[in-house]
């Protein structure tokens, strides 16, 4: 029964580290704040584009192998058990949402009014786009916040950005 | 700013996440991503693409107003106007950088005007342009009108070509007096003439008198971005220095 445990505890911690690693390794590479060189941004993508199935795979995993060994786990392995499983849940959880979109929310259906309606300071900073009589100004005070906004100008689909 | 159209399919773009304090989007379609500054694919199914550039500029809203008829503005959300911060600029002036390219005599977050023709890319001290205003310069044997407008914030970039030869540029009447007894420059007296055809431009770039009425001058995509983020994105990029 020994070795057969021992196996099923190194499946549980394997699979435990491939799940959170896919979370946590481009979520510290892709901080602010931080310098990203080339080859850590690639990882980071590169495990970030996957994530979403073998964190799941992996979290399923987990849980099951922490069914079978719940029974006869000490309290404390209770305890790590249950621990590993919260962090791996999140990590499957995570990889699925866009953390930086809740810090700087998209505008998924802007809004415009007219030049004369606006109530912009006239030295307040814009950024301006003009395709034939379509004009229209972003200011980038809302920009900065935004970041990205997708826009249709004139039949033309452009993305603002700032 | 981007069209979003790749091989016939329109994208959605949404922030991603951050590479040395220069955005990364992805899009909805196919999950690329994609670096904001350059607009170029650096990773996923559309790798290798670039994005087209839309010519755009960066004026102040009383320019913009000016010069347009019927333009439309993006209205503020209201439950992000606490998020759009008038203050927004000295508190990233302030931010540290995470890259640094010292020995230039600027300082990362010094703003520039990049501008780039066949590869060979330029970066403009704001603090210049703004005392120099206009300034006529050469990048790969292309002639240069660089403005600040009226305002002394909105600029834009021309090639200060008239008729298919080179021109240069002046501030009408700056030279004209100087003493205190002449008339307060008003914004609307801002006019440019050229030393070519003695023709007035307007800040569009568009001849308002004089032979080359109604002719206006071709314009250049220009970047106002900090130096760092220039320089990390133009290795080869010279700085304009008078």
């Amino acid at each position: 029964m020994r070795p057969r445990h021992g196996f099923l505890w190194f499946l549980f911690v394997a699979s435990a580290l491939v799940a959170v690693g896919f979370f946590f390794v481009p979520a510290f590479i892709i901080r602010p704040f931080h310098h990203q060189t080339p080859a850590a941004l690639a990882m980071a993508m590169a495990l970030r584009q996957r994530a979403p199935w073998p964190t799941l795979a992996a979290a399923l995993v987990c849980f099951v192998f922490m069914l079978i060994m719940w029974r006869a786990a000490s309290p404390w392995r209770k305890i790590f058990l249950a621990f590993v499983m919260v962090l791996v849940g999140f990590s499957a959880v995570m990889s699925r949402l866009n953390y930086f979109e809740w810090m700087f929310h998209p505008l998924d259906a802007p809004q415009f009014e007219s030049a004369s309606a606006s109530k912009l300071d006239k030295g307040e900073m814009i950024l301006a786009i003009r395709y034939g009589s379509d004009a229209r100004a972003y200011p980038i005070r809302e920009m900065a916040y935004h970041h990205v906004l997708n826009d249709v100008v004139a039949g033309v689909p452009v993305s603002v950005t700032y | 700013m981007w069209t979003r159209t790749v091989n016939g399919r329109v994208l959605h773009f949404y922030l991603a996440g951050i590479n040395n304090q220069n955005f990364l989007m992805r899009d909805r379609e196919t999950g690329t991503w994609w670096q904001q500054i350059t607009g170029k694919a650096i990773y996923g199914p559309l790798q290798g693409a670039s994005l087209e550039l839309v010519l755009s500029d960066e004026l102040t809203f009383g320019e913009w107003k000016s010069e347009v008829s019927d333009g439309k503005v993006l209205a503020p959300v209201q439950k992000y106007t606490k998020e759009y911060d008038s203050d927004w600029e000295p508190k990233v002036a302030k931010l540290p950088v995470v890259i640094s390219f010292p020995g230039t005599g600027l300082k990362s977050r010094d703003v520039v005007v990049g501008l780039e023709i066949d590869g060979a890319s330029r970066a403009y001290p704001w603090d210049a342009l703004v005392k120099q205003s206009p300034v006529v310069d050469h990048l790969h044997g292309v002639p240069l009108l660089l403005a600040v407008g009226p305002d002394g914030k909105s600029f834009r970039v021309f090639i200060s070509r008239i008729d298919g030869k080179d021109a240069e540029f002046f501030l009408k009447g700056e030279n004209e007096s100087d003493t205190k007894a002449a008339a307060p420059t008003t914004p609307k007296a801002w006019t440019l003439l050229d030393s070519t055809t003695a023709s007035e431009w307007n800040f569009q770039g568009c001849a308002i008198s004089g032979p080359s009425q109604s002719k206006c001058l071709d314009r250049v995509p220009a970047l106002k971005d900090y130096w760092f983020d220039w320089r990390n994105y133009h290795p080869d990029t010279t700085i304009y220095k008078r």
